[in-house]
């Protein structure tokens, strides 16, 4: 009891150091080190009341209830605090909406109804790190990243190296391939062989040729492609001068999405649309699909159709470039009134081995925590019977590390979708392609009056 | 007067004439129905199936969306129903009450700032709802009226449509004898505007009732911003809420089922409204 | 207007009743001001202004004049001026949309209405023409979205009747989607409009329907003579909101294009464009101008139609 008091006691006053780093972000050098001395105590601290001068309403923003479920379910809320979840639908883009009204009259707001963390999701998470609205997480005690995978810290990392979240999901998506259409097409359905066969993009469209040559096709949608490309861009979309700037990353992807269109190795659907989801079926003629776990496991019902699905035809490789699509960060709002426990809740959804495996086992996720996600990669019995007794997880362990969250800004979002919409409907026929890309200036144009387009 | 011969003509075209009206509401019947069909084609398929791609066939999931939306743990449908119920209700009275008394009162009377006010508010009907709705949810922020059904009620007391309407109607409908001869009869300006004229408004009253019931029901972009608190939200917030479900949980049966089930109460509601769209109103007081 | 010329004609002393009128009219304008006014007035003030956020970095308020309205009007590189063309849009759509509406509409209510056609199950039609409008806007343009996809119910009752030989991408072209656009707002509204011309009709004086029938006269007569004139008003309303209504058209041509309009920004309507400007980057300047643009073209369109509507007499 008494060491348990000490703990607390420590806490307490590591929190008022904190708060004063919050502010200053000269004072950062020293947190670090003074919270990796909290980290052994941290075990004990959650159970404890919750320091006397720290508020006793825990605000979190969220657009659905996934992590909702799993806080309440693994996290021991300190006694006396009450959590508040506000939770606004993302449809449109009212999530964002409530967020930035919230987060906008933050320093105006009463303690108890200040925003303490807010979930933000990979898509637009750089308008919050980039921002003032969130701020510095080793500052509060979160400072061991040693088992998150790179690519989910840099996400949430501002352009001057400041850490303002976790994700506690990782969501590497790998190429998800027809293992009857594979053996036709490549004489193998062998993962590891596969693999080899469509390691980059040269060879990706030589198979393509292979495919269509023997009736079938490569890819389901016109953007299918797009993620792996686009998350590997080495220069960002906009210059330092503001100026549009297209990647060659994302003129690849155009010139070869031409080419399969040209050719018929892809649908002009979009990577939402039936006519995509209808090629899962069996008697659909398409190899490859792009996806995380949650993509086959939740979006490929077609596939798992009892009657005209192809259950156990299906398996994953990394695919040409390594890539990643989906996934929740949890992001600390600056002026949070619950500074500890804002690092506890981070902490634990990270690093504690015990809430981690339980997501893994209770809950489906591939977490970010490299040790445990290994734990289960390596069991040899694990196998999943949608990929022919595959074993995803540790595909996925062994992707991660190779993704990045570079050259991303701001503005990634609305410039990814709107390039991919206005081509669509160049691909489609309605327009010639100068119109299209005029169009997509167009729309640039109106989301945002700063940058300059050509 | 009419000789056989004629009659038999005129007989004879009115069967002709109702049977195409028969077909003609026939068509529409089929269109209006179609779309209903649809939503209870999709109500009736499991997520699975939905995806899988449209058909015209209904499937046998049905129950197992109703059971599915009814208890899904993030939304409490019964409530946000109620919810729903309470601030359509409120909001459709005040809008027909205050736009009827509005236009009473330009009908009615003459007075100096009649023209003006009258011009006034067919102006600001013209403006577009889209921009004022941003600015009207920061104002309902600065005052802290979050969680609170007053802003999405009391607005709904100017209403120029509204006014529009009811003065258009008076103004085909409500003789100004009428008004004279209460005064005669000794009662007062406010009495007669609610025992006399409110009653001969039925059909209009009805009709705006519906219309500002359903556009309430509907309403989603200011009440998402406004209620964000479980126990407020209405229903087009869970229906949106479900939609934007994780993966584990998305389940657009559950969707279409909700957005089916939300239908049922406006449904009823109208049927009782739509009683008081009836013949003879007028005729029946002026002649009293 | 119409009813300040009445009133002498009908001799009401309402002189002494004025604080009545004033009183009956307070509780809107009071509503009026507090509620709306506040928001409405600074649309217009901030048409004025650079005022827009890129993230969460509010980019001015700063003055800038007449900025905004003269990028509005700034022809492109090819030489069109944008929100001309989405003006010209917004109108092709509402009124391919409202023309049958009105129509039918009338059509129905007169229908309805007569007790020589004395129809039956009238509360079964009327339910059913009045229940699309039930439907969210947004539910409605995802199950027409669904329907008319490539491999959509539409395209496979093609292919399988051999009316087409390949599937029609519905999406591809300007004819196609307006007039998917059109008929949604056809079926959408049609019933609201009936209904509300219906309850004018019922609110005539039916001792003027019998009288027309005494004297002997045909349906037509008596529709043009006696219904349409003591309609008007009414018939009036029905326009005018009709075309305020149309020209902010926007949930049904936005969730059905997934508000990009296509093809070629040819479903685009103005309050879609408006949409663009305030979704992301909050651009209360050029939202504001576009909004001010609507006010002044509705404003002018309203006033020619109802000064024609109301003429005549």
């Amino acid at each position: 009891m008494k060491r348990k008091l000490i703990a607390s006691l420590l806490v307490a006053s590591m929190a008022m150091s904190m708060a004063a780093c919050g502010a200053k972000e000269e004072t950062k050098e020293e947190a670090p080190a003074a919270s990796t001395a909290e980290e052994e105590t941290k075990e004990e601290a959650p159970a404890e009341e919750a320091s006397a001068d720290e508020g006793k309403v825990f605000n979190i923003y969220a657009w659905n209830e996934e992590y909702k479920g799993f806080f309440e379910k693994y996290y021991k809320v300190p006694d006396g605090v009450t959590v508040n979840w506000t939770i606004v639908p993302s449809d449109n883009g009212q999530y964002q909406e409530a967020l930035d009204n919230a987060l906008l009259s933050q320093a105006d707001a009463a303690d108890d109804d200040k925003v303490d963390m807010f979930l933000a999701e990979a898509d637009y998470i750089l308008k919050y790190v980039n921002s003032d609205a969130t701020q510095d997480v080793t500052a509060l005690g979160v400072t061991d990243f040693s088992n998150t995978y790179e690519y989910t810290v840099q996400a949430c990392t501002d352009t001057e190296g400041i850490t303002k979240g976790v994700s506690f999901q990782c969501c590497p998506s790998a190429l998800i391939y027809r293992r009857s259409i594979a053996k036709d097409v490549l004489g193998t359905d062998d993962p590891a062989e596969v693999q080899e066969k469509l390691s980059d993009w040269t060879k990706f469209e030589a198979v393509a040729k292979d495919a269509k040559d023997k009736g079938y096709y490569m890819t389901a949608s016109f953007a299918e492609t797009y993620r792996p490309f686009s998350n590997n861009v080495t220069s960002a979309w906009v210059d330092e001068n503001n100026n549009l700037q297209m990647d060659e990353q994302i003129q690849a992807w155009i010139d070869q999405t031409d080419k399969f269109m040209e050719n018929e190795y892809t649908l002009t659907s979009g990577i939402w649309e039936d006519e995509k989801n209808a090629q899962m079926f069996a008697e659909g003629k398409t190899m490859c699909f792009f996806g995380p776990a949650w993509y086959f496991n939740f979006c490929m019902g077609n596939a798992q159709d009892e009657e005209k699905g192809c259950y156990g035809d299906w398996a994953i490789c990394e695919g040409p470039a390594a890539h990643f699509w989906g996934g929740t960060w949890l992001l600390a709002a600056a002026g949070s009134d619950n500074p500890t426990m804002l690092a506890d809740v981070m902490n634990t959804f990270i690093n504690d081995e015990e809430v981690c495996s339980n997501l893994i086992e209770k809950e489906a996720q591939f977490t970010n925590n490299k040790a445990v996600n290994d734990k289960y990669a390596s069991d040899p019995d694990y196998g999943n019977g949608f990929l022919g007794g595959q074993n995803d997880t540790a595909v996925f362990a062994e992707m991660a590390d190779n993704i990045k969250f570079e050259n991303q800004t701001i503005y990634d979002q609305i410039l990814n979708e709107g390039l991919q919409s206005n081509l669509q409907e160049f691909y489609r026929g309605s327009v010639n392609k100068e119109t299209a890309m005029s169009n997509f200036y167009k729309l640039v144009n109106e989301k945002y009056p700063s940058i300059v387009t050509p | 007067m009419n000789t056989k011969a004629t009659s038999d003509g005129a007989k004879a075209r009115l069967l002709l004439a109702r049977t195409l009206v028969y077909i003609f509401l026939g068509f529409l019947t089929i269109l209006s129905l179609f779309s209903f069909y649809l939503l209870i084609v999709n109500a009736s398929r499991s997520n699975g199936e939905l995806q899988a791609g449209f058909t015209l066939v209904p499937s046998t999931h049905f129950l197992d969306n109703l059971k599915n939306a009814w208890n899904d743990a993030s939304i409490d449908i019964p409530r946000g129903m109620l919810n729903s119920f309470v601030v359509a209700l409120i909001s459709a009275l005040l809008t027909t009450y205050f736009s009827a008394l509005t236009a009473y009162g330009l009908h009615a009377y003459k007075f100096k700032l009649k023209k003006i006010a009258f011009t006034f508010i067919m102006a600001i009907m013209v403006i577009p709802k889209q921009v004022s709705a941003v600015g009207f949810v920061q104002l309902v922020n600065k005052f802290h009226l979050n969680n609170n059904y007053l802003p999405l009620i009391i607005p709904a007391i100017a209403a120029p449509i509204v006014f529009f309407y009811m003065i258009q109607y008076m103004e085909s409908t409500l003789p100004l004898e009428v008004v004279e001869a209460a005064r005669v009869d000794g009662s007062g300006e406010f009495s007669t505007f609610n025992r006399i004229i409110l009653p001969m408004l039925k059909p209009a009253l009805a009709v705006q009732m519906i219309f500002a019931f359903v556009e309430s029901w509907n309403n989603f972009f200011i009440p998402s911003l406004i209620l964000t608190k479980a126990e407020y939200k209405t229903v087009p917030i869970m229906i949106a809420q479900l939609r934007s479900a994780d993966y584990s949980k998305f389940d657009m049966g559950k969707v279409y089922m909700f957005i089916l089930l939300a239908i049922l109460p406006v449904m009823i509601v109208y049927i009782f409204l739509s009683k008081y769209i009836i013949k003879g109103v007028t005729a029946g007081s002026v002649k009293g | 207007m119409k009813n300040t010329k009445k009133e002498p004609e009908k001799k009401i002393k309402s002189v002494s009743y004025a604080k009545w009128g004033y009183i009956f009219i307070l509780p809107f304008f009071l509503v009026y001001f507090t509620c709306h006014f506040i928001p409405q007035a600074l649309t217009i003030y901030n048409s004025f202004f650079e005022n827009y956020r890129e993230g969460l970095t509010q980019v001015g308020p700063k003055f800038v004049g007449l900025a905004n309205y003269v990028k509005l009007f700034t022809p492109t590189a090819e030489g069109t001026i944008d929100i001309l063309k989405y003006t010209g849009n917004t109108l092709i759509l509402w009124a391919c949309g409202a023309a049958p509406q009105i129509i039918v509409a009338l059509l129905l209510a007169v229908f309805f209405t007569s007790y020589r056609l004395k129809i039956r199950g009238q509360q079964f039609f009327k339910t059913v023409i009045y229940m699309p409008n039930l439907i969210m806007a947004s539910a409605f343009s995802m199950l027409f979205f669904t329907l008319f996809s490539n491999v959509g119910p539409v395209n496979q009752l093609l292919l399988s009747t051999g009316l087409a030989d390949k599937q029609i991408d519905f999406f591809a072209y300007t004819f196609t989607v307006r007039g998917m656009v059109c008929i949604m707002n056809f079926l959408m509204w049609y019933g609201n409009t009936t209904i509300l011309l219906m309850a004018g009709i019922m609110g005539i004086d039916q001792n003027m329907f019998e009288a027309a029938n005494i004297d002997g006269a045909t349906p037509v007569q008596t529709f043009f003579k006696v219904t349409l004139p003591l309609l008007k008003p009414i018939l009036i309303y029905t326009v005018m909101t009709a075309l305020i209504g149309g020209l902010q058209m926007f949930d049904v041509p936005q969730v059905l294009t997934k508000g990009l309009g296509m093809p070629d920004r040819t479903s685009t309507t103005l309050i879609m464009y408006l949409n663009n400007f305030l979704g992301t980057s909050k651009n209360y300047g050029m939202s504001g101008a576009i909004s001010v643009y609507i006010f002044i073209i509705t404003g002018i369109i309203s006033i020619f139609v109802y000064r024609n509507l109301t003429k005549e007499d």
